[in-house]
């Protein structure tokens, strides 16, 4: 991405447009008679959107990649199961979801985040092995054997699919605002030079500790919204490594550092993952895997970087002069420190 | 508690080390010489061992040599994957972000067809010293473990031996310890590279094949040694060849004795805790401790 990408209005107002009028499809479907599986999906859709957009300001904008979000996936899930069967109202539980999850995200970046980019990914590996593992054999999380929440009152899929729209507008629009902002600039000098933002007056650990807490809290309210629809959690799923690594994933597939690009990844991501998981269970796995080593190898700006490259060669033969070299390649390179 | 009990844990954690340090060293020349931290480890480490059990099961050879026979398969295997795609990432003085989203993807790739292949179904291999021991007074030692610890040591021997006394060896190092003065001299260091990266994985594969005749597996197995070795690594100092085989002590003995404080059930998670503690305190690894302590004095 060229540095403090500023589009011309007319293209702003264009995307402004197409959002709002994506929100507003969006809201009037649950009462537009859509079959309830479609509804399901695409409320599974928005908790990995938000979840795939948060990652990406700490993976994408800061170049700091975790292998670990699923500890805030899961400790939100879990914060928001105990508070909803402890009879607190659901929004208020989602909120201290994230509180939690950004709890943990700072206790955790103290101590790695003095580890440079790739070790630091590393380390969060090792995090979220332990935290899995310990969480685990916990009495209180239900050990290996799960947590069920109780009901509570009629099950209203519409209420949890705008829940659902809700967290992940939420998350779209902080992406969008640290994106543009000050703020969202020191993280991208980070990632480009860490020692160069830091001669410049850029305080490196204290903006990733502050994104980190930012990206973890959206991803903990994900998580809390999932434990309240499923009722049903259990320490192997919510904190699997599996959950950290879809979570990446998503970015990665869609381009990382973008803003369309995280929604773009998770939505292929979950239809991909409704397609595949009943018929061919390790299939999506090994597509997933496939589709990383590709991105690396041909398209280090995923989807939206090739739609651009595409755009790109489509504009030169138009207008008859050379396309432009695909610049795309030498992103992915820079991410890391 | 008695002495006798002491004893035996304190064999077994050095029986341990011995397969740990052979299953670190194939990620340590592939970090030293390209400066990747091989994510793929573990997908390699489990086909060692699916390996081991198809040879063995298909033809009379015996499981052990059939680790022995994974070395040069997974050699070429390891030239392979490098020429196909770990020579298009970029490298640098630390692994780079790419390095790690590819190699973590071929390991997802691998892992995934192994369920295809084998199944999800636990499997292990048995063989004829699977339930034979050795007593000294108090002290059981099982055959097979021994066994392997002796094939580890050969190997870590006869690496130490190669690097030590061949013109690859010595571009190994040399590309180990400062990569542009490397190339200054005249190594080719793609050439390097793709020997070195099947190095790795051939070390890699013997350590998957022998880890098969001593623990039972699935397609997912490798993933908590491959976090092991990682720590062992980072304890040795990352691209310490000796380093390791401290690392892998000290990993193997910390394991082994935390049964005494620690529930089983958490022990894992002790390996993942050392690995944080230690890239913080001891980002030079325990050589760089000593090191230090030598230019102090």
């Amino acid at each position: 991405m060229t540095p403090a990408a500023s589009p011309s209005p007319a293209r702003n107002r264009l995307a402004g447009t197409g959002a709002v009028l994506t929100l507003a499809v969006l809201l009037l479907l649950p009462s537009a008679g859509v079959p309830s599986n479609v509804i399901r999906l695409l409320l599974g859709t928005f908790l990995w959107v938000a979840a795939s957009l948060a990652w990406n300001l700490l993976g994408g904008v800061t170049g700091q990649v975790s292998f670990g979000f699923a500890v805030f996936y899961g400790l939100g899930a879990y914060t928001a199961a105990f508070a909803i069967s402890g009879g607190v109202n659901p929004y208020v539980a989602f909120a201290a979801a994230g509180l939690v999850a950004a709890l943990g995200s700072i206790l955790i970046g103290i101590p790695t985040f003095r580890l440079r980019g790739p070790y630091f990914a590393i380390a969060t590996i090792g995090v979220n092995e332990a935290i899995r593992i310990v969480m685990s054999n916990l009495a209180i999380t239900g050990g290996a054997s799960g947590y069920r929440l109780p009901a509570a009152g009629r099950f209203s899929q519409a209420e949890h699919y705008y829940t659902a729209l809700g967290i992940a507008a939420v998350a779209f629009l902080v992406s969008w605002y640290v994106m543009r902002s000050p703020f969202g600039l020191a993280l991208r000098a980070i990632r480009e030079d860490q020692d160069a933002a830091a001669d410049l007056g850029v305080h490196p650990f204290r903006c990733k500790l502050t994104v980190h807490a930012l990206s973890a809290f959206l991803t903990g309210m994900a998580g809390g919204a999932f434990a309240r629809y499923t009722a049903y959690i259990h320490p192997d799923g919510v904190f699997s490594f599996a959950t950290g690594i879809s979570i990446l994933l998503m970015p990665v597939i869609g381009g990382l550092g973008t803003l369309p690009g995280p929604v773009i990844g998770a939505i292929i991501y979950s239809i991909v993952q409704e397609e595949m998981v009943v018929n061919f269970p390790q299939f999506h796995l090994l597509l997933y895997g496939a589709l990383l080593i590709l991105i690396v190898l041909f398209e280090p700006g995923g989807l939206v970087g090739l739609a651009k490259r595409l755009a790109r060669s489509v504009r030169g033969r138009m207008t008859g002069g050379p396309g432009e070299p695909a610049v795309a390649r030498a992103r992915l390179g820079k991410v890391g420190p | 508690m008695g002495l006798t009990d002491l004893l035996n844990l304190l064999v077994a954690a050095i029986l341990l080390a011995g397969i740990y340090t052979t299953m670190s060293m194939g990620m340590t020349v592939i970090y030293g010489v390209m400066k990747m931290v091989n994510l793929a480890h573990a997908g390699f480490m489990m086909l060692g061992a699916y390996f081991a059990l198809e040879l063995s099961q298909r033809t009379p050879i015996d499981p052990l040599a059939a680790s022995v026979l994974a070395v040069p398969l997974f050699f070429l295997l390891g030239v392979a994957t490098y020429w196909t795609m770990v020579r298009f990432v970029p490298v640098a003085d630390e692994p780079t972000l790419p390095s790690l989203l590819l190699l973590f993807g071929l390991w997802l790739v691998l892992q995934n067809v192994g369920y295809i292949v084998w199944g999800a179904d636990d499997r292990s291999i048995l063989t004829a010293m699977t339930m034979a021991t050795l007593r000294f007074g108090g002290i059981t030692i099982p055959i097979i473990r021994l066994i392997v610890f002796g094939i580890a040591v050969l190997s870590f021997v006869a690496l130490q031996l190669f690097l030590n006394h061949t013109w690859f060896g010595r571009s190994v190092r040399a590309l180990t310890q400062n990569r542009e003065a490397g190339q200054l001299v005249g190594i080719d260091t793609r050439r390097t590279a793709m020997l070195t990266f099947g190095l790795g994985i051939a070390f890699t594969g013997l350590a998957g094949a022998l880890l098969a005749t001593l623990y039972s597996f699935t397609p997912d197995f490798g993933a908590s040694f491959m976090l092991r070795s990682f720590v062992i690594i980072v304890l040795g100092g990352l691209e310490s060849f000796s380093g390791v085989a401290i690392g892998a002590v000290i990993v193997a003995l910390i394991e082994t004795f935390s049964i005494l404080v620690v529930p089983a059930s958490y022990q894992l998670a002790i390996s993942f805790i050392l690995l944080v503690v230690a890239l913080l305190v001891l980002p030079g690894g325990i050589e760089g401790l000593l090191q230090r302590r030598r230019l102090q004095r």
